[in-house]
């Protein structure tokens, strides 16, 4: 049946067709953001083969690559051309990969671009091993000998598999010393070391206020002897461990035919990946995120885990809701339900709207202004004197970036609230008054818990921003590393004037501002992933707003 | 009171104001109005009523809408108060008591002088905790007599029957019929003197208006009520008195027989036969 364009468009069906191209984009948008970090982070994880080739390029000698495939690319060949590449120009375009041959401390780079059509003689030998390590990247390359304490225990050419064997078992001890070794550095090194500081700055206290008598000295002067005692008793058991773990090395030999003596110590893990089956395969791809979500990080940040950037940014997002919740609600309910509905009510309603739009940037500077600065520094020239000059609350730390950014989000939960009071009819509250109760009855029993969706709503929005906030963070309190997570076995126990890690600032860090940035690329798509899954997760109940 | 008796209309000039007639001597009084004056800012709503309300009948308001009746009954539980500009003049006694004295318990008033609205307006609560929520806001938690108040407050609105398998599901899910004698049971809960409904079951269809109108004559047992209603047929079969205002005076206030068959002034002839006929 013909329909004429002008009933087409009377029946409003362009109109249906526009929004639902507009959904459809919107979506489009959504899922292909999602899927594209989804694949650019979590293939990082897997082990990939090992390819070895030799590259041979017309009127050079022929030179052995080692490495895993990262990118190919497809490169006009007159550029290669002009960049001195002996090419023949048969076709337009030629491919060239990119080349993860590791071993940075040997050839100076991870990186390496070759032409595929170069790469002559291509295998996956089953005896290449990646190493990786703890400083220096990964190592690709064979196996030559085991050594124990210097001498030559097995040696691949004879012993075949046991030396490798060896490796693994290595590899293993060292981790075990490793953990004991963590256990007394971190945990009872810490500890001892956070006693003498705080010894020294009760000293440094009784002496401001003029309490320092000799008898209450001495009693501080023999706890610092306990704890020195402890510390060396430690240390020597450190000493023991360090020689332990340092017992095994590993001759291994690199594309280029050199060969590099490493300690089993510094090796985190070695796998073979050419003679890795699926099953294999994945356990090694469930480690290695076990390893990315639960430990500390290494080698600038690009290596190893995010455990404490996680848990830095949950931590924040916490404190700053039990902050920003109750103090938005309240305000909320005065304004709509209290306050006189007149200009001087609608001023502040539009101030507070407007407070929702002021750059992020523009609350770090007032965080550190105000509360780093201003508020920290008295405090801690009023309560924290013995320890100056050097800052407690006087610097960035969990509590004011928490109190900042609950500012920057609290006009969210104040606008969300004040809706949520708004639609509240006004037939329920006169039901409750006419019962005899009070207005504040009224409010506690009757509108609250039906304006709670929208509260909820405002706290999702405000998490959500906040958990996303990078910029003011990192006037206020975020760092690089941070040396011990914010909550520990310590007292207090939750250290507010500490700095802390934060994964949206990490994904700045790794992606931008380490010095390998080509290597940690994989690392920044994960790290925005496991964001966007830590806000998703933090978001109380999406339901809740019907 | 039958509608079918008047068909045609009396002789209205003949007709004086029977205001002054009403004899009340044999009731006792709930409640006094005296010379009362209510503005919205600048504008006078009310122009100094004058009533009195027998205790234990129901009293009907009609007249046409604006005239003022609603506004007057949020009076009797200062409703108003929560009007932004709205101000009193005059006294209502409740008990020779003003209501509109300086020191009044508001609350402690409105649960005196109940309050249903002309939408069910039930709370997003179970049923049980609607009827008990009256008895919860006076601190009344013991389950023991929540259970038998809120038994007897439905069995009241006679609604028992009807629910009493599905206390703990939301009102919200009850009809419209429902909702309205579930919120009726929910202020006869906490046993008020008097009970005010303004246009109870104009939001309902004829059925539950008729269980409405009966469980009023129920009701008057053991309440003081006032109605407002826009129907005159309502007003003729529930009250036992009734109120005509006009643009914010009481014109004329009798016995519902009287005012119907024998309407003392033109103005609440032309009312009554205007939406009789």
């Amino acid at each position: 049946m013909q329909i004429s364009f002008k009933e087409w468009t009377r029946k409003g069906n362009p109109w249906i067709w526009l929004n639902a191209a507009a959904v459809s984009v919107s979506l489009i948008a959504v899922l292909g953001l999602m899927l594209l970090i989804m694949a650019r982070g979590l293939v990082h994880f897997w082990p990939h083969s090992l390819i070895q080739a030799d590259y041979v390029l017309e009127g050079k000698e022929p030179v052995p690559v080692i490495g895993e495939v990262a990118q190919h690319e497809d490169i006009p060949t007159e550029q290669l051309k002009a960049a001195g590449y002996p090419v023949k120009a048969d076709e337009d375009f030629m491919t060239r990969i990119l080349l993860k041959t590791g071993n940075r401390d040997v050839l100076g780079s991870d990186f390496r671009w070759v032409l595929e059509g170069s790469l002559k003689n291509v295998r996956y030998p089953e005896t290449l091993i990646t190493l990786e390590r703890r400083e220096w990247g990964n190592y690709y390359g064979y196996q030559v000998a085991y050594k124990n304490n210097g001498t030559v225990v097995a040696n691949a050419q004879e012993s075949g598999d046991k030396t490798w064997e060896l490796l693994i078992a290595g590899i293993a001890r060292a981790d075990a010393l490793n953990a004991q070794i963590e256990e007394i550095e971190k945990g009872e090194i810490g500890k001892v070391n956070y006693e003498l500081e705080r010894l020294r700055l009760t000293e440094k206290r009784l002496q401001l206020e003029g309490k320092a008598t000799d008898s209450a000295l001495a009693e501080l002067e023999a706890e610092r002897q306990l704890l020195h005692k402890d510390y060396e008793r430690l240390q020597a058991q450190l000493g023991e461990l360090y020689t332990e773990i340092g017992r095994d090395t590993v001759v291994m030999r690199a594309m280029n035919g050199q060969e590099t003596e490493i300690s089993v110590s510094k090796i985190v893990r070695a796998f073979q990946p050419n003679k890795m089956g699926l099953i294999e395969k994945i356990g090694h791809y469930g480690m290695k995120l076990g390893e990315f979500v639960g430990d500390d990080p290494r080698e600038a940040n690009t290596e190893g885990g995010v455990f404490p950037a996680i848990y830095g940014t949950v931590l924040m997002v916490l404190i700053m809701s039990i902050m920003v919740t109750p103090l938005g609600v309240i305000a909320a309910v005065y304004l709509r339900e209290y306050a006189n509905q007149g200009a001087l009510t609608q001023t502040i309603r539009i101030a507070v709207n407007n407070l929702a739009g002021v750059p992020a940037i523009v609350y770090g500077v007032f965080g550190l202004g105000f509360f780093v600065y201003f508020l920290g520094g008295n405090i801690d020239r009023l309560f924290y004197p013995e320890a100056l000059p050097s800052p407690t609350f006087g610097t960035g730390g969990l509590m004011w970036a928490s109190i900042t950014l609950a500012i920057l989000t609290l006009p969210v939960v104040i606008v969300a609230t004040e809706e949520g009071l708004a639609r509240i009819p006004r037939s329920i509250r006169e039901g409750s008054l006419a019962l005899g109760a009070t207005k504040a009855e009224t409010l506690w029993r009757v509108v609250l818990p039906m304006a709670s969706p929208a509260m909820m709503t405002g706290m999702i929005l405000a998490i959500a921003r906040a958990a996303g906030e990078v910029a003011p963070l990192m006037l206020v309190g975020v760092v690089k590393l941070a040396p011990s997570l914010p909550l520990d076995g310590n007292y207090p126990f939750l250290h507010l004037d500490q700095k802390f890690m934060h994964l949206g600032f990490h994904i700045y860090d790794v992606g931008f501002q380490s010095p390998n940035v080509e290597a940690a690329r994989p690392l920044v798509y994960a790290t925005s992933l496991l964001l966007v899954l830590v806000i998703a997760l933090l978001n109380p109940g999406r339901s809740g707003d019907s | 009171m039958s509608s079918t008796s008047r068909t045609h209309a009396v002789d209205i000039s003949a007709i004086e104001r029977s205001t002054e007639d009403l004899d009340l001597s044999s009731e006792t009084i709930a409640l006094k109005v005296n010379q009362l004056k209510l503005f919205y800012g600048q504008k006078e709503a009310l122009h100094g009523i004058d009533m009195n309300i027998p205790k234990k009948r129901v009293t009907a308001f009609i007249g046409p809408s604006g005239c003022g009746k609603s506004t007057l009954l949020r009076c009797f539980n200062r409703m108003n108060d929560l009007v932004d500009g709205c101000r009193i003049e005059g006294q209502i006694l409740l008990d020779d008591a003003n209501i509109y004295a300086k020191g009044t318990d508001v609350a402690d008033l409105r649960r005196r002088v109940g309050m249903v609205f002309q939408k069910p307006n039930p709370f997003p609560k179970s049923i049980y905790e609607n009827v008990a929520y009256g008895l919860r806001i006076q601190g009344i938690n013991k389950k023991r007599i929540l259970d038998e108040t809120v038994e007897w407050a439905l069995r009241s609105a006679a609604l028992w029957d009807e629910v009493k398998d599905r206390l703990n599901e939301s009102a919200l899910g009850m009809s419209g019929g429902q909702q309205q004698r579930l919120v009726i049971a929910r202020t006869v809960a906490v046993k008020p003197e008097v009970l005010l409904l303004d246009e109870p079951a104009s939001a309902l269809d004829p059925l539950s208006t008729l269980k409405i109108e009966e469980l009023i004559h129920e009701l008057k047992n053991d309440f003081t009520i006032v109605i407002v209603t826009h129907n005159m047929q309502q007003a003729a079969r529930v009250s036992d008195y009734t109120a005509f205002m006009y643009m914010g005076d009481l014109i004329e206030f009798g016995t519902t027989n009287q005012l119907f068959t024998n309407p003392g002034s033109k103005q609440t002839e032309d009312y009554i036969t205007g939406r009789y006929g």
